[in-house]
């Protein structure tokens, strides 16, 4: 597959073959083209060459509604809803199962926009202005908005952005229970050591190429991360768990009195 | 809930009743009412209730429903609270079209046509000068508008220099919106229009809720963007253009109707869109009883008339509550 903005090509020569159930984390530079290929397995946009399938069927060739139930795309992308409250955004992604000029909910849509409110724990939020939240509560909207959804690919970008590390975890949790049975997630993350704790496979991009698609132990590895960020990593065991560590300046290094 | 909705139906009775006993000959209300109830009685009450107010009442309340529902699509399209029916230039290319037909003598039967024409022409040429890879893009949609309409106003301002005293008044009283001497058959050849326009914003209006969140997350929940967009600029410019037909420059009403509709309903678009018709059907009938009852025998221009009424209230709903900044109600 290859994914390109314009003639720039971002990344290219590589498959993903991914399981259901599966909690996928793609990490790499910035620019690499991480969010680019969120968008194109979102079937936003058309990829260069290559083709995206669930299941056999290419995103592309499902009509918008029929996408929307293959693939949720948990992103938003502003701070304003517009006076929605937090059930009428979670309540839109029952959007594709009613006819386009269908203005009732049905009982299903009601049901659905309920479990995915108390699964992420917004039900006592629901009636609040979406403006009026904090950011974690905001990417908790977002995930049960996917939820609602109720499709067989769920996507992220960057969810734990900006949050403090309980939110994160709050998040992280979440995500991790989405991805089971039949659901499949893809994460995109800035944090490795949050890849290394939830993820089934990582996906490290750099160069314009995959570089590892394997399980967190074996794709974070120092030589692999210095070749995607050229930045030096150390790698550390926890409790059993890797974690990565990039490799600090040393202090005589780091310019003073700019 | 269902409160506030009787209430909003209510109102608009109440407007309506109140625009039948108004009006610019002296009818006692018992003429009236007796007129109301023997439409086929030959006294002059009921000619007057039954060719004269009937007809201008269900045009006001008309007028301020498609006015007011136009507004409030597209204030909810482009999330701009600022925005208003006449913004892609309904009304601009109508004032410059009937301007120009004024000056060369066109009948006067002939300029709602005219006008209709030319809005909905203007319109469209707005739309194409906002395409961006089919879509319509929400800035140039806003420049392309404003710019259009400024040049088209410079035009109705040349034509009225150039005309004088005398026939420049009949464009003057155009660009003030009036529903003085409009009757069934005008009414009549105008709603297919909104009747049309209208079928385009119940279609459009699952899919604008979900725009609400921003056109990313509508498209990841499967809503057609592109498809919305042009619905959605169909239905507010038929709407609009069937009420500038119709009352000419009727100004305010789809500016400030769809920000109490909201305050009162939220901003669902189900929601938004029902009370911004049922409020815009009861504020024109009002501001029309004022307007023909205010300074009898003559008549104030119905724009002038919302204008004094519509802006302090609108300025004193904002400054009063606590979250004035907050444009997007409830």
């Amino acid at each position: 597959m290859r994914i390109a903005i314009g003639a720039r090509t971002l990344l290219e020569n590589f498959d993903l073959d991914v399981l259901p159930g599966e909690l996928i984390a793609i990490v790499g530079p910035n620019g690499v083209g991480k969010s680019t290929l969120l968008r194109a397995i979102a079937g936003f946009d058309a990829v260069a060459s290559g083709d995206i399938a669930i299941d056999g069927i290419a995103v592309r060739a499902l009509s918008g509604r029929d996408r929307a139930r293959a693939v949720a795309l948990a992103t938003g992308d502003g701070e304003h809803a517009y006076g929605a409250s937090v059930r009428d955004v979670v309540a839109a992604g029952r959007f594709s199962y009613r006819a386009g000029w269908d203005w009732s909910e049905s009982d299903d849509d009601r049901r659905a926009t309920l479990a995915a409110l108390e699964r992420a724990e917004l039900d006592r939020l629901a009636d609040r202005r979406f403006e009026s939240l904090s950011s974690g509560e905001r990417q908790r909207v977002w995930l049960a908005l996917a939820l609602a959804q109720d499709a067989r690919v769920v996507l992220l970008d960057e969810p734990t952005a900006h949050l403090d590390p309980r939110y994160a975890l709050d998040v992280l949790c979440l995500m991790r229970g989405i991805a089971h049975g039949a659901t499949t997630a893809f994460v995109v993350l800035h944090d490795l050591n949050e890849a290394a704790m939830i993820a089934d496979r990582v996906a490290v991009f750099g160069n314009g190429r995959l570089l590892a698609f394997a399980p967190p132990e074996i794709a974070l590895d120092p030589e692999i991360l210095e070749n995607a960020y050229g930045v030096a990593f150390d790698r550390v065991v926890v409790d059993g768990a890797v974690r990565v560590l990039p490799r600090g300046y040393r202090a005589a290094s780091i310019p003073t009195g700019i | 809930m269902i409160a506030r909705w009787s209430a909003l139906v209510a109102l608009v009775a109440c407007a309506c009743t109140i625009g039948l006993f108004v009006g610019g000959s002296a009818l006692a209300p018992a003429e009236v009412l007796r007129a109301l109830f023997h439409p086929h009685a030959t006294t002059d009450a009921a000619t007057i209730v039954w060719t004269l107010r009937v007809p201008r009442v269900l045009g006001a309340a008309f007028v301020g429903a498609a006015l007011a529902m136009s507004g409030v699509l597209l204030q909810g399209l482009l999330r701009n609270p600022l925005v208003d029916p006449f913004l892609t230039g309904v009304s601009a290319g109508a004032g410059a079209a009937i301007a120009i037909a004024v000056a060369v003598g066109a009948a006067a039967p002939l300029i709602p046509g005219i006008g209709f024409a030319a809005g909905l022409a203007t319109a469209l040429f707005v739309a194409f000068l906002a395409r961006r890879r089919g879509g319509l893009d929400v800035e140039r949609l806003i420049l392309a508008g404003v710019s259009l309409s400024a040049l088209f106003g410079a035009i109705v301002t040349l034509v009225l220099v150039r005309l004088g005293r005398g026939s420049g008044d009949a464009v003057l009283a155009w660009l003030a919106g009036s529903l003085a001497n409009r009757g069934y058959a005008e009414l009549v050849t105008t709603l297919p229009y909104a009747v049309v326009g209208l079928i385009c914003a119940a279609l459009a209006v699952p899919s604008l809720n979900a725009m609400r969140l921003g056109t990313t997350v509508a498209r990841a929940v499967g809503v057609d963007v592109v498809r919305t967009q042009w619905l959605v600029l169909a239905a507010a410019t038929l709407l609009a253009a069937a009420a500038v037909a119709l009352a000419g420059v009727v100004g305010f009403v789809g500016l400030i109707v769809p920000h109490v509709a909201r305050r009162l309903a939220g901003t669902d678009a189900r929601a938004s869109l029902s009370a911004s018709a049922l409020l815009g059907a009861a504020l024109v009938p009002l501001a029309d009883a004022v307007a023909r009852s205010i300074a009898q025998p003559t008549e104030v221009p119905l724009g002038v008339v919302l204008a004094f009424v519509g802006v302090p209230t609108f300025l004193y709903l904002y400054t009063k509550s606590a979250d004035g900044a907050r444009l997007w109600g409830t």
